[in-house]
């Protein structure tokens, strides 16, 4: 380990990380609600911290193949979501760049 | 003229052999007495049919290398070394007219100095002028210093005003005449200095700056070519790393092994992750902050191996950072969040807590005059203390991330500090003048050089960039390369003069 390079959001409706309660993402910086990952209900977010990333790796999802990076909280290295690194259906391509956090991993505060 | 006497001045020797060139025997006459050696090393005519240009590349003038050469040796002192080179290569370091020109002046022949500058075939009649002023203002203030004022006027009002160059300066001489008091009098001579001996050498430097370098060789011209060379040389080193001095013997290079790349000592004291180290300003202790929540100084021994010397416990969370004072005899140390300790180098006693009710403190950082730290606290307030514990000095961040760095630069006057996610405040306490840097993205850490001049900027985006920050910051190079996720990495200067910058690594590498 090493000393954490840990960042703080303000405001309220923050998501934390559910194990070690670092924060991860703004209610600020959600653009869909209407996601689903392996644990149920995800939110699609165009911002988060406190995270590292896994390598590329192609999936199919329900809406095509995507070049994906799983997500893990900085802190505790348990895995929150994934990033979506390349869409290959043009329908698909403004999810690039965004972040899937699925909602069981997350704690909400307010 | 009869046969020449040893004692006479080197110059005029070669002036009269270029003279008598085309009569053999007052030729041979002269090498004889010029050279007490005998005559094998002397040649009464030059060589013809030999190549204009010398060098591997075959850049260099001949002529031109041999003048300054022997420019050189005059400068240095060797006379006769340089009358002997000019003999023998049948190159003259000044053709006969500079010569006695020259010689005109330090004579303090003014007018025939005059009249000599107009037949050394000048091709720009401004730098005759300018030389003329220069010879002429040169008499007016000796005709001053020796109680002449008609004398002074005459060469004024008929020799240099007609010049029609410098009339500020002509203005100035006629204040200096009307009005002249003795303190004046010897400032207006100071620029040209009081002796008249050594103002006229003055004067004869003046003018080889006016006049153009084929026709006086500038002074220190070999020197000065050898340093390019030197410099050259030095600034194409990759590696530059050298105390020691550049030799002319062989081209300068400093190899990669001069970099540090092998582990000699592994210390083994902390019992836990180490997160921060650092070396006293005179490099004699090495002070490290670990997660056991203890720091540790240790002491540079003459082989330079490290001992442990004292482990400073008390803190109550893991300590994340320290900071030496300016004079080494204390080290602040700051616990994660929670509060700075301030300790006795020598008896690792600790000497002060710092703590603000309620709020845990991140970071700390030492006036240079030791009398006053600096901190942040997690509510990114920043404060300054005085060493007792009292507050002097509160004001409010902006910086959202569990981490922030501080310097302070120029006697404590300047305050560095992360303010923003991806900005760093350079606050001017004098003055109440603020410089802001912006980052493209957000900053993990900094450090500053010792000169006060560079910072470090560490970016979550696995960059490292260098600002210029002796005026408005100016970004003047970024570097990457290493890597840098999950953790606070943190790079610093290092090497002889800061040359190089070296970076933590989030694989292991430095």
């Amino acid at each position: 380990m090493g000393l954490l390079f840990l960042e703080r959001l303000e405001g309220e409706g923050v998501f934390r990380c559910r194990r070690c309660r670092v924060d991860a993402a703004s209610k600020d910086a959600i653009i869909s609600r209407d996601f689903y990952g392996r644990s149920g209900r995800a939110y699609l977010f165009d911002h988060v911290v406190n995270i590292c990333l896994g390598p590329n790796e192609d999936r199919y999802l329900v809406t095509g193949l995507h070049t994906v990076n799983d997500i893990y909280c900085s802190c505790c290295q348990q895995i929150l979501g994934w990033r979506y690194e390349k869409a290959y259906e043009q329908s698909q391509k403004y999810k690039e760049g965004k972040y899937i956090l699925e909602r069981a991993r997350m704690v909400k505060d307010g | 003229m009869g046969g020449f006497e040893d004692d006479e001045p080197p110059s005029k020797r070669a002036r009269a052999s270029s003279v008598e060139s085309a009569s053999l025997p007052d030729c041979f006459l002269f090498s004889k007495s010029a050279n007490p050696l005998g005559s094998t090393m002397a040649r009464p005519l030059p060589s013809q049919g030999k190549e204009a240009m010398v060098g591997s590349k075959g850049v260099i003038k001949k002529e031109e290398f041999v003048r300054i050469i022997s420019k050189t040796l005059y400068s240095l002192g060797y006379e006769k070394s340089g009358a002997v080179l000019e003999e023998e290569s049948g190159i003259t370091l000044h053709n006969p007219m500079v010569n006695l020109f020259r010689e005109q002046v330090i004579d303090g022949n003014w007018d025939n100095a005059v009249v000599t500058l107009n037949k050394i075939g000048l091709q720009d009649v401004n730098i005759m002028k300018s030389a003329a002023f220069l010879i002429l203002e040169q008499k007016f203030f000796e005709l001053l210093r020796n109680d002449n004022v008609m004398g002074a006027m005459k060469t004024l009002r008929r020799e240099i005003t007609p010049l029609g160059v410098n009339r500020k300066r002509v203005h100035e001489l006629s204040t200096c005449m009307i009005s002249c008091s003795p303190q004046q009098l010897f400032l207006g001579f100071s620029k040209l200095g009081i002796d008249s001996s050594s103002s006229r050498f003055k004067l004869l430097e003046e003018l080889q700056k006016v006049l153009p370098p084929t026709v006086m060789v500038p002074e220190r011209r070999l020197e000065n070519l050898v340093e390019q060379a030197l410099t050259v040389q030095r600034d194409a080193c990759y590696f530059h790393n050298s105390v020691d001095g550049l030799s002319l013997y062989i081209d300068h290079h400093c190899g990669k092994d001069q970099l540090p790349s092998r582990t000699l000592q592994v210390l083994h004291a902390h019992h836990d992750e180490v997160w921060f180290v650092q070396f006293s300003n005179n490099g004699k202790y090495l002070a490290s902050a670990s997660n056991d929540k203890s720091a540790i100084i240790w002491e540079v021994n003459e082989d330079g191996e490290l001992l442990l010397r004292h482990t400073l416990s008390g803190h109550q969370k893991s300590v994340m950072m320290v900071a030496w004072s300016s004079d080494d005899c204390q080290l602040l140390t700051c616990g994660q969040e929670e509060a700075i300790r301030r300790w006795d180098v020598k008896s690792g006693k600790c000497l002060h807590v710092y703590e603000h009710p309620g709020i845990g403190l991140r970071s700390c950082a030492w006036f240079r005059d030791g009398k006053q730290i600096l901190s942040g606290l997690a509510d990114q307030t920043f404060c300054i203390w005085d060493l007792d514990g009292k507050e002097v000095d509160c004001w409010k961040g902006q910086r959202s991330a569990t981490t922030s760095d501080f310097a302070v630069a120029k006697d404590g006057n300047l305050i560095i500090s992360l303010s923003r996610d991806n900005a760093i405040l350079l606050f001017d306490r004098e003055t109440k003048h603020e410089r802001i840097i912006e980052e493209g993205s957000t900053i993990t850490s900094f450090s500053l050089s010792e000169d006060g001049d560079f910072l470090l900027v560490n970016l979550v985006s696995e960059e490292i960039h260098l600002w210029n920050i002796r005026n408005d910051p100016v970004r003047v190079n970024r570097y990457n390369g290493h890597k840098h996720s999950r953790f606070v990495i943190r790079s610093c200067f290092g090497g002889s003069e800061q040359a190089f910058i070296a970076s933590g690594s989030e694989d292991s590498q430095v």
